[in-house]
């Protein structure tokens, strides 16, 4: 399950992007846990993630607030999604404190993330570090594309539909924000983060004939 | 998945689906590539078809393969852990897996995007299992293989394509370059792609090893990835 793993993206794109997600061993400390995930997401909810879900129940654009925080379990994944460090950083601090003895990644830039745990007293355990793609890559999509789609890493967000979203912006069908927001929805996760797709959108829209 | 005859063509469906499996026929209607498709349930879970022409139908094996590796809040019967992969090291903290002095592999097949034929799969399996790498024993595709020792995926489930599986293993350091060489070789004859993560225990001093390595040699990585901050318990012992 490394779907935050590849994202990918300019550096300066990928600094408004912090993923956050929440996890027990199963078999070790899952048990009586799904009020701990719960309380989780109420820490996270706090700090103005701009995305939210539950792997096992789906995403805030899909199913809202409340069937997510009333339906966790003792297998369930949280996620929140942040798009700067102060968030991020008073998020982490939060959950250090609230000493829930659930296991914590954040995804997002090295540079970034590690100067953040070390203000609240913490130190990198464990790293999951991408090496790239491999293999065929002329059956890639665009790479504007994929700094979009990679932000779902199980791939439940097409490239056509972002095709199909710049599309209908072009011809004032749908708002950048409401395109992104769209986008947002077939990752179950809660892991895609629609502030940043709406910048990589505007990027798109502003190259002369950009993905006409 | 299924579209019935219900559908009155108006083409909201076929962006949705990741996989470019759903077009409009020459009879106005949508159609699934049932050989594209790879059941991910997209398209019913988000499209909104005005006329509920999509509908999920009653898979047998083994194009139930498909589903288990695509539709994400399922969880797997042997791991309880939903999605396709493990906890690998996002648990590390808990669960020790990745000691000091070893490193993690995931070598996510078929993302991002493309998809990937199981028999494609087969062909890195095999060669990771000649250099000696024992595969994940709780990953679900380990579960599909005949031959944990060979790498040799089940026969009848060869003609099958997943949106994505995981061979996970864990290697000592010291083989890194090996098991490196082998997935760049086997790269080259797949008909799809596959992106690579490592996992790695973090030294108490900050340091981490094949950082050093992968900085010495020019192998390219993400300036981003995921850091496990060491708060679950109870603690391993390291």
């Amino acid at each position: 399950m490394t779907h935050t793993l590849h994202r990918s993206g300019t550096v300066e794109s990928l600094s408004i992007d912090y993923p956050v997600l929440v996890i027990a061993a199963q078999g070790i400390n899952s048990k009586d846990s799904a009020p701990k995930f719960r309380k989780a997401l109420e820490i996270i909810l706090k700090h103005n993630p701009v995305n939210f879900g539950d792997m096992r129940t789906g995403n805030y654009f899909r199913k809202g607030l409340k069937p997510i925080l009333n339906s966790t379990k003792e297998n369930s994944i949280v996620h929140g999604v942040f798009t700067n460090k102060n968030d991020l950083e008073e998020c982490l601090k939060e959950l250090k404190e609230a000493d829930l003895g659930l296991s914590v990644v954040v995804s997002g830039l090295f540079s970034e993330v590690w100067p953040t745990l070390k203000n609240i007293g913490l130190k990198p355990h464990s790293l999951n570090i991408s090496l790239g793609v491999f293999g065929k890559k002329e059956l890639l999509p665009e790479r504007e594309i994929l700094d979009i789609t990679t932000m779902c890493g199980h791939h439940c967000v097409s490239p056509l539909l972002v095709k199909k979203m710049i599309s209908d912006i072009k011809r004032d069908k749908i708002s950048i924000e409401e395109a992104a927001r769209e986008l947002a929805k077939p990752c179950v996760c809660g892991v895609f983060n629609p502030l940043r797709a709406e910048e990589l959108l505007e990027n798109i829209l502003k190259k002369p004939g950009g993905q006409s | 998945m299924l579209i019935t005859d219900l559908c009155v063509g108006c083409t909201r469906c076929v962006p949705y689906c990741p996989s470019g499996a759903i077009s409009i026929g020459k009879d106005k209607k949508a159609h699934i590539d049932r050989n594209k498709c790879v059941e991910c349930s997209v398209c019913y879970n988000n499209a909104n078809c005005p006329v509920n022409a999509i509908q999920p139908e009653e898979l047998e094996w083994p194009r139930s393969v498909r589903e288990v590796f695509a539709t994400v809040y399922k969880e797997h019967k042997q791991t309880n852990v939903p999605g396709r992969g493990t906890e690998e090291m996002k648990t590390n903290d808990v669960t020790g897996r990745f000691r000091p002095g070893e490193v993690g592999f995931s070598v996510d097949m078929g993302r991002p995007g493309v998809g990937v034929d199981l028999k494609d799969v087969e062909k890195l399996t095999m060669a990771l299992a000649k250099v000696g790498v024992e595969f994940e024993p709780l990953n679900p595709l380990t579960f599909l293989m005949s031959d944990k020792k060979t790498g040799k995926l089940r026969d009848d489930v060869l003609s099958e394509r997943v949106h994505s599986c995981i061979p996970e293993f864990k290697i000592k350091e010291e083989k890194f370059p090996e098991v490196l060489e082998t997935l760049q070789r086997v790269s080259k004859e797949i008909n799809s792609v596959f992106s690579l993560g490592i996992c790695v225990k973090v030294n108490p001093d900050g340091s981490v090893p094949i950082m050093k390595y992968l900085n010495e040699h020019n192998i390219y990585y993400l300036p981003n990835g995921k850091t496990n901050i060491g708060i679950g318990k109870p603690a391993a012992k390291f």
